[in-house]
């Protein structure tokens, strides 16, 4: 089994990032999988990005443009 | 006076930080190999064109690796006589073969090497600035300037008066976020432009002699609540850092979140006489062709030029001023005095939770109020010590440069805490036939007004249910200018049973600290002062004290060289201390009252210095 490496782009890991934890990730080209060193989160590239879409359920307002900030 | 003024600084860093060590994963480390020094150059020249197509000016920081670099020397020449950008020098970006070869370290921040090493990179650096421009900058920086190097440059160098010099609530959380390696430790500063003391960066200097001759910005305009409880590095006014939160829309590319946060912040005009600031600084190795985690270079690139943009349509439209970095250290000299507060009430922006807090901070104090804790104090930094903490190599805090808290609701639990013991904050209580009912459980919102040299908080009304009695409540909280301390008013608006008299609570628990970990609490001395004075030495001995008519009850804590103390409206109110115990290394000061209808009592909250 050869070294991991880096894939195209440096995804990091859905499962600590909602920890607040930015992980570079690692590529098992064998598995074809993503994996994280410090948890034991594994994926590949479709299910990163589903997770990194899971992510963002905390940001609620995310997507609205906000022009009132006070409740005057 | 009403303006919003920005700050868009570029540094070409010919070694970026994060394009080595993640762009050359499976590579050899090679700091002055061709490639990274001219996608570097490349990256610098792109932002510059960038700010100049929205007619926006920069601060150009060089860097020292940059000096060595012809075409980067020439091309801040060439920017500054076309497009009125400042050459100024930045210390951050130390890495190069040059300086490798002559420091023989791979330390890179400037706060954390010895006082002597740090004179000697300094004279260095702005000798060689010197040879290659011909005249001393007028503004430096990095991610954090301690007080000892930067009395040492103005000393040196008088020529500086702007200096990039604290990143607002990057501490423990970021080095956190950065997998415990990035030893970023700053808490504890202001968020907005300030005059740092001579004695410490992050407390504004309360006068002339205090004056450290600066004028600080921050790195960063970062967001006041995002940042204070989760990763600092992805809500900023740093468009790749809204990217690393992960705060877009993946299909469409769009982020609204970047567009609220600067208009948020030009919204704090109006608790600050009009004038309100952004700052954007984006190193370069946030721009790298290689993508950056998830983000691919288009994006990121994207988002640059989005930021610039935006900027730029403000500034089309007559609502922002663009300055230099030495022509805002003019502009803010002109415009604030030294006790001026910086004040921000702000409002989540991201979550969707509505939550709003207060930030508040002079030359005396830093505080956070928490309207959804009922106007609790839950973030506390008492500037009036004026503390002495050098940091680096050699000193006591090689790594650490947060400025300490007696309150702080993240690290030392606030009013939530698990079975047992209490966290910090500064709150109340109202207790009625055995029931008991804490302002942090009632969710409010505040109004800002200003009368004089007061600033003002009017909290809604809040409610306070017991089993056969509803206590209507309102509290304000006053900030006077120069006073060194908060006044917090709780008006007894309404009662159902208009004769009825319930306990009031007036508390603050808080310890000291820098970080999440308890700091050793023998030797605080806490008093209930006045005729028939008491006193308790720190030992975790979870004792108590009271008196009737304290003049005042306070806390000395040595190692912060801090007195914190609460005094009272009204002689009928019993004074307490309570020291804590090893599982809630805490102490508790306060004030109990019976309060009827209609009644107000208010409580003064002082900082001191002690030494």
């Amino acid at each position: 089994m050869a070294q991991s490496g880096k894939g195209k782009l440096n995804y990091r890991c859905p499962s600590c990032f909602m920890r607040d934890l930015d992980i570079d990730m690692f590529y098992d080209k064998d598995k074809d999988e993503f994996y994280c060193m410090r948890c034991q989160y594994t994926g590949n590239e479709k299910d990163v990005l589903e997770k990194n879409e899971m992510i963002r359920f905390r940001y609620r307002a995310m997507d609205k443009r906000i022009t009132k900030f006070d409740f005057d | 006076m009403d303006k919003f003024v920005v700050n868009i600084i570029h540094r070409p860093e010919m070694v970026p930080e994060y394009a080595e060590k993640v762009t050359g994963h499976g590579k050899a480390e090679d700091i002055g190999r061709k490639a990274l020094l001219t996608e570097s150059l490349d990256i610098f020249k792109t932002q510059q064109r960038l700010a100049h197509e929205n007619g926006l000016k920069t601060t150009i920081q060089m860097t020292y690796a940059s000096l060595f670099n012809e075409e980067a020397v020439a091309l801040a020449k060439e920017h500054h006589e076309k497009y009125g950008d400042e050459i100024a020098l930045s210390l951050l970006g130390l890495p190069c073969k040059e300086f490798r070869e002559k420091y023989n370290t791979k330390d890179f921040c400037i706060w954390m090497f010895s006082m002597e090493d740090k004179k000697s990179i300094v004279d260095d650096v702005f000798g060689k600035f010197h040879d290659m421009f011909g005249f001393y900058p007028e503004s430096t920086g990095s991610y954090y300037l301690d007080a000892d190097l930067t009395n040492y440059i103005k000393e040196k160098y008088p020529s500086v008066k702007c200096a990039v010099a604290t990143c607002w609530e990057e501490g423990p959380k970021a080095y956190h976020t950065c997998n415990n390696s990035w030893y970023t430790l700053f808490d504890g500063g202001p968020w907005n432009p300030w005059i740092p003391s001579k004695q410490n960066t992050h407390a504004p200097a309360a006068n002339e002699q205090e004056d450290s001759g600066i004028v600080a910005i921050p790195h960063l305009s970062r967001d006041l609540l995002a940042c204070y409880d989760g990763n600092g590095s992805n809500f900023g006014t740093h468009p790749q850092n809204v990217l690393r939160g992960m705060i877009y829309d993946s299909e469409t590319w769009e982020y609204p979140y970047l567009y609220n946060l600067i208009d948020q912040y030009r919204d704090l005009e109006k608790y600050n006489n009009g004038y309100s600031y952004n700052m954007m600084f984006v190193g370069p190795g946030w721009m790298n062709k290689m993508g950056r985690w998830e983000a691919p270079y288009e994006l990121l690139e994207k988002s640059y030029s989005d930021g610039c943009a935006y900027y730029g349509k403000l500034k089309k439209e007559g609502k922002l001023i663009d300055m230099t970095m030495a022509e805002f250290a003019d502009y803010y000299r002109e415009k604030k005095s030294y006790t001026e507060p910086e004040c921000a009430l702000w409002r989540d922006i991201l979550y969707g939770s509505d939550k709003q807090l207060f930030w508040y901070c002079d030359p005396y104090m830093r505080a956070c109020v928490n309207m959804d804790q009922g106007g609790a104090i839950v973030d506390l930094r008492p500037y009036a010590a004026k503390l002495e903490w050098p940091v680096g190599i050699g000193t006591k805090h090689v790594q650490d440069a947060s400025y300490p808290f007696l309150i702080q609701e993240k690290y030392r639990a606030g009013y939530f805490t698990h079975y047992a013991g209490e966290g910090t904050v500064r709150s109340a209580k109202l207790s009625y036939n055995g029931e008991e009912v804490d302002l942090c459980l009632c969710r409010t919102k505040a109004h800002f007004s200003q009368e004089g040299n007061a600033r003002i908080l009017t909290l809604d009304p809040v409610e306070i249910e017991f089993y056969d009695l509803t206590v209507k409540l309102q509290t304000k909280i006053y900030f006077e200018e120069g006073s060194s301390n908060i006044k917090i008013e709780r008006n007894i608006l309404e009662m159902s049973n208009p004769e009825a008299e319930v306990q009031l609570n007036e508390y603050m628990v808080a310890c000291y600290g820098t970080t999440e970990y308890p700091e050793d609490m023998t030797g605080i001395i806490l008093k209930c002062e006045g005729a028939g004075e008491q006193e308790i030495s720190y030992e975790y001995k979870c004792r108590e004290a009271e008196l009737a008519g304290a003049d005042a009850v306070s806390a000395v804590i040595p190692a912060i060289e801090t007195k914190v103390s609460m005094t009272g409206s009204d002689k009928a109110a019993v004074g307490y201390v309570k020291e804590g115990y090893a599982f809630s290394p805490m102490f508790t000061l306060g004030y109990t009252k019976t309060i009827s209808d209609k009644e107000v009592f208010a409580t003064w909250l002082n900082l001191e210095k002690a030494n």
